[in-house]
């Protein structure tokens, strides 16, 4: 291998893609995104929940008038507290009247052996929405647990049951340290590390996609015979790898200092209150998946990148492994009830699927250390054997122009290369 | 010697592309390595260039293996091309650098051959930029940037209006004159066999016609000779045809005729000779004669 010469190439990669329109949006659109979310909310937080009031106010049918015809006698006379949202019937037909002429906008009508079966019949205009979200609505709740509880507990009793829960999440590691306190804990501990995640992932493959464009363009545009007059097939692949690589490490870097930056920036301008760092061990991990998951990818790439006749042909070929890797994502919505279920253990352990999948299970839950030293050994082992064939692949597909070899004779190719 | 080529054998699964070819390149001459479309000539000089490994034989290019001497050899390939989106000076740059040459001799040498070849004043735009034969005059000097002391050129001359085959016969005429050895891959037979001095004629892969291309000429005279007069009598001893073209005459003569003879026929009948020679056959004829007409002639169109 003359490393001189792979330098050479691996620096023209470099130079070449770093000033391309599509790399610079994407390494500095992330962290300009990250940046205007933080900023809205930090400008924002104390209007945030009038806003969420406003926004639900416009969908939700229960924030408009309530009819109420009580059988049982337990909801009349409606308490003061709720006399703006809620108005009683003695009638069913009058309530169903009133409705008709959008006075109310819902209709309970609570039967008399409401206390033995809980039901209560919902009467809107329109689509069965209106009860599904009266079911939801935390209005109506309160109003119930207010009505049936008054008189009978101690006010602060009373207004516990009708919101139990007041959510304030705080994140410890297995170590016990506090990772992330309050809502913006959630943010740091989970949110951003898990969009850190899905940017490495894509870092991976607009990087390898860069050398699988790279390779094809060298074959249209028939330059690659004069390359591989000059450099071994090995030392271009070589050559090409390393500053794609170097490519993406920079993207990811950027958004790494940037997210950093916001970790740490952001106790003073967000005033968070308590802890609230990304995990150490997402970043690290991130890195080593980075570039374990694009060499992989890259040097697949560069086999499949010589075999087509054009770059569309190359682009198809490569997307069998463009669809593997995304099969994490499509149980993405598993994952998140369970990180570590066996289908994503397994799927950790396939060379193809371990860079993805590994990525986006580091942020959601604490990782069995098995996985991650097996997932990385199976990179380790596979990135050689790729080679392997690329290199094969790589060797004779460059020079066969105008057509797309067949599976036999790809096949032939790999036992036996030019 | 500059190439040494023994018993090379080249297969792409049950066909032969190369079938025992041995062959030697002299130091300082222009080589020509020819025969119709298919014939192996291109699949020599990868195989020659490390571009694909033999399936038989040996290679040795300036003392080396084919591998150790690629930054030695220069090389313009038939299936040709440059990056579209980079500079001009960068393209030549980076393929000297590609070869082993530093950057800053790289740059002189590439500024000196931008100038040569009129492009000088190109040199910070982008290739695709150039018309066609820019870019062709380009492509050439790309292949001799990092000064190298062999140069392949195959089918130099392919898609290349009259006018720029002449611009690069003069700079294939140049570069042997600064003592560069050339080897020159074509299928158009007659427009290279002005240039080369030795000649490989190779037909399926096999070598059919091999050596120094007077000799060869010389050897596969056609009997025929050329006069150039005001009329030529029709019953001359020993014509066995006569054929009048652009103001000359073409006269085939039987196999036992020697030309002295005929010429003293025709001072004989007081014929006023203004030119008369032996006339030469063109090496594509030569190359039907010797593989046969049928065989190859849907291979030379």
């Amino acid at each position: 291998m003359n490393w001189r010469k792979v330098w050479i190439v691996a620096r023209r990669e470099y130079a070449t893609n770093v000033r391309r329109v599509g790399f610079l949006i994407m390494t500095f659109i992330v962290p300009l995104i990250g940046a205007g979310v933080l900023i809205f909310g930090a400008f924002f937080s104390g209007q945030a929940e009038q806003l969420g009031n406003f926004l639900v106010d416009q969908v939700d049918p229960t924030q408009k008038l309530i009819g109420v015809v009580d059988h049982t006698g337990y909801f009349t006379p409606i308490l003061p507290a709720y006399r703006e949202q809620f108005l009683p019937f003695e009638e069913e037909s009058q309530a169903e009247t009133a409705l008709i002429a959008e006075e109310i906008s819902t209709v309970l009508i609570i039967g008399e052996d409401y206390l033995e079966t809980g039901n209560v019949t919902v009467v809107t205009t329109g689509s069965s929405f209106g009860a599904a979200a009266v079911s939801d609505s935390s209005t109506v709740r309160a109003f119930m647990v207010d009505h049936l509880l008054n008189g009978r507990v101690e006010p602060a009793f009373r207004q516990r049951a009708a919101a139990p829960l007041e959510i304030q999440p705080r994140v410890i590691s297995s170590e016990g340290e506090t990772e992330g306190e309050g809502p913006w804990g959630f943010v740091f501990t989970f949110v951003i590390p898990y969009m850190l995640a899905i940017f490495l992932v894509m870092a991976i493959f607009s990087s390898s996609g860069y050398l699988l464009q790279s390779v094809a363009e060298e074959k249209e545009s028939r330059v690659i015979e004069i390359i591989v007059s000059s450099i071994r097939p090995t030392e271009l692949m070589a050559g090409k790898v390393i500053g794609l690589g170097a490519l993406g490490l920079t993207q990811v870097i950027v958004w790494m200092l940037t997210a950093m930056g916001f970790s740490g920036g952001a106790v003073g301008l967000l005033a968070v209150v308590g802890v609230a760092t990304i995990p150490a061990r997402v970043f690290v991990l991130g890195v080593v998946y980075y570039l374990l998951g694009f060499t992989l990818y890259a040097v697949l790439m560069a086999g499949v990148g010589a075999l087509g006749a054009t770059m569309q042909e190359s682009q198809q070929l490569a997307g069998i492994f463009s669809l593997l890797a995304a099969i994490p994502y499509m149980i993405s919505g598993f994952l998140f009830a369970n990180p570590n279920a066996l289908i994503a253990r397994v799927l950790s352990f396939f060379p193809l699927t371990a860079p993805t999948m590994m990525m986006l299970r580091l942020p959601l839950a604490e990782v069995p250390w098995v996985d991650v030293v097996g997932s990385i050994a199976v990179l380790v082992v596979s990135i050689p054997l790729a080679l392997w064939g690329s290199a094969r692949l790589f060797r004779v597909g460059l020079l066969i122009y105008g057509k797309r070899p067949s599976l036999k004779e790809i096949w032939a190719i790999l036992k036996n290369p030019g | 010697m500059v190439i040494q080529v023994q018993d090379l054998v080249k297969r792409y699964g049950d066909f032969t592309a190369v079938d025992h070819l041995s062959f030697e390149v002299h130091s300082g001459e222009i080589f020509g390595l020819l025969g119709p479309n298919g014939a192996g000539k291109t699949t020599t000089i990868r195989v020659i260039m490390d571009i694909l490994t033999p399936d038989a034989g040996s290679v040795t290019v300036l003392g080396h293996s084919a591998g150790e001497s690629k930054s030695l050899v220069g090389y313009l390939p038939e299936e040709r091309g440059l990056y579209r989106n980079l500079k001009v000076i960068d393209t030549l740059v980076y393929l000297a650098e590609l070869k082993g040459t530093s950057h800053a001799v790289a740059r002189e040498r590439a500024e000196m051959l931008l100038a040569r070849v009129q492009l000088d004043e190109w040199a910070t735009c982008k290739v695709k930029d150039l018309s066609q034969g820019m870019q062709q005059r380009l492509q050439f000097i790309a292949s001799i940037v990092h000064d190298p002391q062999l140069v392949f050129l195959d089918e130099p001359f392919q898609g290349l209006d009259p006018i720029n085959v002449e611009r690069v016969k003069a700079l294939i005429a140049e570069i042997h004159r600064e003592g560069k050895t050339i080897v020159l891959s074509s299928h158009r037979m007659n427009l290279v066999e002005v240039l080369c001095d030795r000649v490989l004629l190779v037909h399926r892969g096999k070598s059919v016609l091999y050596g120094p291309l007077e000799e060869i000429k010389r050897m596969y005279a056609p009997n025929i000779i050329r006069v150039r007069a005001d009329r030529i009598p029709p019953d001359l001893p020993g014509v066995t045809k006569i054929e009048s073209d652009d103001g000359a005459f073409n006269l085939r003569l039987a196999e036992s005729t020697a030309p002295d003879g005929v010429l003293r026929a025709l001072l004989d009948h007081d014929v006023d000779i203004r030119a008369f020679e032996v006339a030469p056959a063109p090496l594509e004829d030569i190359f039907l004669t010797v593989v046969g007409e049928e065989e190859v002639r849907d291979e030379l169109a």
